[in-house]
């Protein structure tokens, strides 16, 4: 608990981040499989964000920060190109490259990588341990 | 410094940015060729390194040189030709008291129904977008331009409704599916203030129009969730709305426009007092004109259904086994754990038991079994009514109807047999009082005796043979037209017996008709039969003189045994494909012998053992123990060869052995992967090639560098319009004019005719493909195909074959019985194969069988390359890069005959079969993967996108201007995100010297 008095607004927002990249993680997993959409990278690219997330418990480096935030957009990017597919047939109204009934899925979850991204870049600007 | 983690935060951010543009660069590069096609990129160019003032224009435009002078004339064909197609397509379905045409009093109209205000000028599929933005043409600037004074009060409140058409399609804003709707007014819709605008004024004609929306991978439903009816019914604001304007009591008139491109049910025009009714399918960029010119007069209708209108469209045999009706494997768990890759692809089947009888082949055929008294034709089975079958209450207006603002008399004057070839000649006079073109259909009927019923050869008892369409007539004014038909089209295949086509002993018949039930009543006048009725349930007598007749007195099973194009030996292909194959009993057809046993009631239930999921799970090739090796085959021996070398050589001129000798393994296997078209290979001189798609408009936009104009091509009538016409010449024009705009365009080929068959009138796609009679798409398809190829642009029709449903399109396994697919599926693209020079065919997504189209050596080997004689690009479906369905299975499809995989962006098929070929030494699957080169680049060869090159040009690549830029914005980001962490670092390093980053 020590560790955690130590640590101020900007760690929390971190946090935050890393609280919405697991959502985004348990989001993902769970349509994945069903829809052919699984992809490593992201499974990778989410789970590592919030590894580093966790190690600025011990060690509050900006480095780790940054690196949080882009794994976080690779996630949020590759599964919006990976189904290109069902947004090409979501906007011309047709049954062929994806599955547009899933389009709203997809952004959901992009969404959510999106913000952990985001909320992580925001945490890189703001002191994260007490001075 | 109060921004202590200012360059934290920044680095951050950058970050983001560096991520956003790598990805998507990639998904970019993934997709060039359809980022390149939709910027008008090309991605080479000809250098040409003599100075010979040598012609290199090998296939020329009508027009003259390729310039923006030219464009605007053909531009203006285009246009015109859409109109005149729609002029002569819609069809005339009811003209009570001629309604029509309006004259000058009349005028002064309101427009009903909300499609008014949404027209439908195609359904979703590919092709040309020509109907979006301001060179299209709708119904109401149609009607004003004619001269008609609109009611802008309810047009405006149609327009500045919130109702539109669902399609069950998703929206992406409120996550939810649309619901299949028509999109019509609620009846409270119509507030008094809008019905005091017709009150007093614009009551002349009330013009309603009604619109059912299908698509690509959408069907319309048999039993509709929006109101639990067939979408083909008339719905309950539709009823309320007609209701409305009877009860109003002020309109003289009421014309109804069907805005469709599948038949509606219309057994309620009488029940609403609709004086004239239109059939206007779904015109396109340009036919609202036609539409307002039939409605003045101005243009007399002349256009024929291609499909039968019936009462109920449930009442079709096909209905129980197909689109909503498709089915699923009774084990479809033990099916999907045992399969590989399995996912709906090999979830969902129906079964053809309808056999033959599709369409006007079972309406008509039951009618002349009901007349003479034969096969229990008139039992209840089948029955809309629930009493005995009956004729008129089954069909509203039969296969070929259509009315005219005059009248013909049509005399067969002769019928003369002449080997091959059956020439009719008919002599047409118009009776009535105004000008008009007049249809001449000529239809068989051949033996149906002892030997088919024994042998399960099934015969329809009215057949389209052939057809022609006179000039305008004027009144008093004859024409005589000659029309050869193909003997071959009498016979039939006998699927149990002979194994092949034959001419069934007996009498056959040769009669002309308004319609097919017109020509049945002849046939059935000339065999002595009495009962017979017209179409409005009247008493008819038929007319014998329009007969002419001749007996065969054997069955003769050599005549068509042997292919007239190859000379290969036409014989079961497909027995795989029916179920009972498997197993024994589990499909009983449709017999005439028998219809009240055999009518299909419910859909055909399968369930899989271990051989029949085998065959479903496809992966069959193996690489022989003594197949060649890889080191058998000569790569990579460049010679400097380019493609223009092979400009008219034949498919087997050794010199193509030296040219493809060219290439290394990868770059064969890189061509494999299409997407409408495929990249240049400047080694061995191949240039990039871009394509078309779409039957009613091959999709492109002009390049406004090059021509001054950037519109998209034109976008025609629906297909069934154009076959409506029964106008060969508007055909040819049709597909001459496309040929035109994709040379322009740059296409090496267009994937069209669409060359299904509408085996329900629910299809998605029934608006892009002819008809529910394959013999309308057999001589329509040719014709199109025949045009194209002229012009060095090759015309793939597609979807080969036995794609008939949109629903479950994906892997969905078809089974028939060969009597049914070669005389229907298959029939359609026969012709334009055989005859027509056709020079690519795309295949279908379903299953033959348990046989995927694109994987069946039946279909690709044997019959279109064996039998057919076809030497061309043969195509896929799209792939879109699949990876695991079965439509990965490149390695099976290759060694068919398939040379390139439809839309796979990132080349999978290419680093498939490149590995199942080094990995494995596998110098058969090369061999057949450079025979798939070999078609590919003969195609190629002899298509327009040659002109200009020679033997002495050298293809240059050209990078696209997309390309580096988003490199430059990678590196931009890079550098930042650079700059970004070395001052952080920087910062944090004299922020505290001790602590690290």
């Amino acid at each position: 608990m020590s560790i955690l008095k130590k640590k101020s607004f900007g760690w929390y927002v971190l946090l935050v981040s890393a609280i919405v990249a697991v959502v985004g993680l348990v989001q993902f997993s769970s349509w994945a499989p069903d829809h052919s959409a699984t992809d490593t990278v992201i499974t990778v690219a989410l789970i590592l964000g919030i590894a580093i997330d966790l190690v600025t418990v011990w060690k509050d480096l900006d480095i780790l920060v940054v690196a949080s935030t882009a794994c976080y957009m690779v996630g949020c990017v590759r599964i919006v190109t990976d189904n290109v597919g069902s947004f090409v047939d979501a906007y011309q109204g047709i049954v062929m490259f994806g599955d547009s009934t899933q389009v709203g899925t997809i952004v959901s979850i992009a969404v959510v990588m999106g913000v952990a991204a985001v909320l992580s870049a925001v945490s890189g600007f703001l002191p994260r341990e007490k001075a | 410094m109060k921004h202590s983690k200012l360059w934290t935060g920044l680095s951050s951010i950058v970050a983001i940015l560096l991520v956003v543009s790598i990805l998507a660069t990639q998904c970019m590069l993934d997709y060039a060729s359809t980022i390149n096609q939709a910027l008008g990129i090309s991605t080479s160019e000809v250098v040409n390194n003599s100075d010979s003032d040598e012609d290199l224009t090998y296939y020329e435009s009508e027009y003259g040189e390729l310039n923006a002078e030219n464009l605007q004339l053909l531009i203006a064909d285009t246009y015109e030709e859409a109109v005149a197609e729609e002029a002569e397509g819609a069809v005339l379905l009811k003209n009570e008291d001629n309604a029509l045409p309006l004259t000058s009093d009349e005028m002064r109209v309101t427009l009903f129904g909300h499609a008014v205000a949404q027209p439908l000028y195609k359904n979703s599929s590919a092709g040309s977008r020509g109907y979006e933005g301001e060179y299209c043409i709708d119904l109401y600037t149609a009607l004003t331009d004619a001269g008609f004074a609109i009611n802008d009060t309810l047009y405006d409140a149609y327009v500045a409704s919130d109702t539109a058409r669902g399609t069950g399609g998703y929206d992406y804003f409120t996550g939810t599916s649309s619901e299949a709707s028509l999109g019509e007014e609620d009846i409270s819709f119509y507030t008094d203030e809008l019905q005091a605008s017709w009150a007093d004024d614009y009551n002349d004609v009330a013009i309603v129009m009604f619109a059912r929306e299908a698509g690509e991978g959408m069907e319309l439903e048999q039993e509709g969730s929006y109101e639990g009816i067939s979408s083909l019914a008339l719905h309950q604001e539709e009823k309320d709305l007609l209701q409305m304007i009877n009860d109003s009591g002020v309109f003289d008139k009421i014309i109804v426009l069907i805005n469709s491109g599948n038949a509606m049910e219309l057994n309620w025009l009488d029940e609403y007092n609709v004086d004239a009714c239109l059939w206007i399918g779904l015109p396109g960029q340009r036919g609202f004109e036609a539409v307002a010119d039939i409605l003045t007069g101005e243009t007399n209708p002349s256009g024929h259904l291609t499909d039968t209108y019936a009462v109920n469209s449930l009442s079709a045999p096909s209905v129980v086994n197909a689109s909503y009706n498709n089915q699923t494997w009774t084990n479809l768990d033990e099916v999907l754990a045992a399969v590989e890759d399995a996912d709906a692809g090999v979830s969902y089947y129906n079964v053809q038991a309808e056999g033959i009888y599709v369409g006007y082949k079972y309406y008509e055929t039951r009618y002349e079994d009901t007349v003479l008294g034969q096969g229990g034709a008139d039992a209840t089975v089948g029955s809309s009514t629930g009493s005995g079958w009956n004729y008129t209450d089954e069909v509203q207006y039969p296969f070929g109807y259509g009315l005219s603002y005059t009248t013909f008399e049509q005399t067969l004057d002769s019928v003369v047999l002449d080997g091959e070839d059956i020439t009719v000649t008919v002599t047409v006079a118009n009776t009535g009082t105004v000008a008009g073109k007049s249809t001449v259909q000529v239809y068989a009927q051949t033996p149906y005796g002892d030997y088919e019923k024994e042998n399960l050869v099934e015969k329809s008892a009215i057949q389209l043979l052939d057809f022609g369409k006179t000039d305008t007539l004027e009144p008093g004014e004859s024409q005589t037209l000659e029309i050869v038909c193909e003997r071959y089209l009498l016979a039939s295949y006998d699927y149990t017996n002979a194994q092949g086509y034959i001419l069934s002993t007996g009498d056959y018949y040769i009669s002309i008709g308004d319609d097919a039930h017109d020509a049945l009543n002849n046939v059935l006048a000339a065999k002595g039969a009495t009962g017979m009725v017209a179409v409005d349930g009247s008493e008819a007598a038929g007319d014998a003189s329009t007969n002419y007749t001749w007996t065969l007195d054997a069955v003769d099973t050599e005549t068509y045994r042997y292919s007239s194009a190859t000379g290969e030996e036409v014989t079961n292909q497909f027995d795989d494909c029916d179920i009972n194959y498997w197993a024994e009993g589990t499909v009983t057809y449709l017999t005439r012998q028998d219809w009240e046993g055999t009518y299909p009631t419910e859909a055909t239930q399968v369930t899989l053992d271990d051989a029949m999921i085998d065959a479903l799970a496809g992966y069959n090739y193996e690489k022989a123990d003594d197949a060649a090796s890889v080191s058998d085959y000569t790569t990579g021996d460049n010679q400097g060869i380019p493609l223009a070398a092979m400009i008219g050589l034949d498919y087997d001129d050794p010199e193509w052995d030296t040219y493809l000798n060219q290439f290394t393994i990868e770059e064969l296997c890189a061509i494999m992967a299409d997407n409408f078209g495929t990249a240049e290979v400047t080694s061995v001189g191949k240039p990039a090639v871009v394509v078309g798609d779409g039957p009613d408009g091959v999709g492109g936009t002009f390049d406004a560098t090059l021509y001054g104009d950037d519109r998209d091509d034109c976008c025609f009538p629906c297909q069934v319009i154009l076959a409506s016409t029964f106008n060969k010449e508007l055909v040819y024009n049709r597909a001459n004019l496309m040929a035109e705009e994709c040379l322009y365009l740059g296409f090496e080929l267009a994937w069209m005719p669409g060359s299904n068959v509408h085996r329900t009138p629910f299809g998605g796609r029934n608006f892009e493909y002819y008809s529910e009679d394959s013999t309308v798409g057999y001589i329509c398809a040719a014709i199109e195909v025949e045009a194209m190829e002229a012009k060095g642009v090759h015309a793939g029709p597609k979807h080969f074959a036995g794609n008939d449903q949109e629903e479950n399109r994906q892997g969905i396994a078809v089974f028939f019985n060969e009597q049914t697919f070669r005389e229907g599926a298959l029939r359609v693209f026969q012709k334009a194969v055989s005859e027509s020079g056709c020079m690519a065919i795309m295949h279908g997504f379903n299953r033959l069988g348990f046989t995927w189209c694109s994987t069946s050596s039946a279909l690709l080997t044997q019959v279109l390359e064996n039998e057919w004689g076809f030497v061309g690009l043969s195509e896929t479906d799209a792939v879109i890069s699949a990876t695991d369905s079965y439509l990965a299975h490149y390695v099976d499809a290759v060694v068919v005959g398939t040379d390139t995989f439809c839309l796979d962006f990132t080349s999978v098929s290419s680093s498939t079969l490149l590995a199942a070929i080094t990995e494995n030494d596998d110098g058969d699957l090369l061999g057949m993967v450079r025979k798939s080169a070999h078609d590919n680049l003969y195609a190629a060869a002899n298509s327009n996108i040659m002109n200009g090159y020679s033997q002495d040009s050298t293809v240059v690549s050209i990078t696209p201007w997309w390309q580096p830029t988003m490199y430059a914005i990678i590196a931009v980001c890079a550098v930042l995100e650079v700059l970004c962490l070395a001052m952080m670092l920087r910062k944090n390093l004299k922020k505290n010297p001790d602590k690290e980053a």
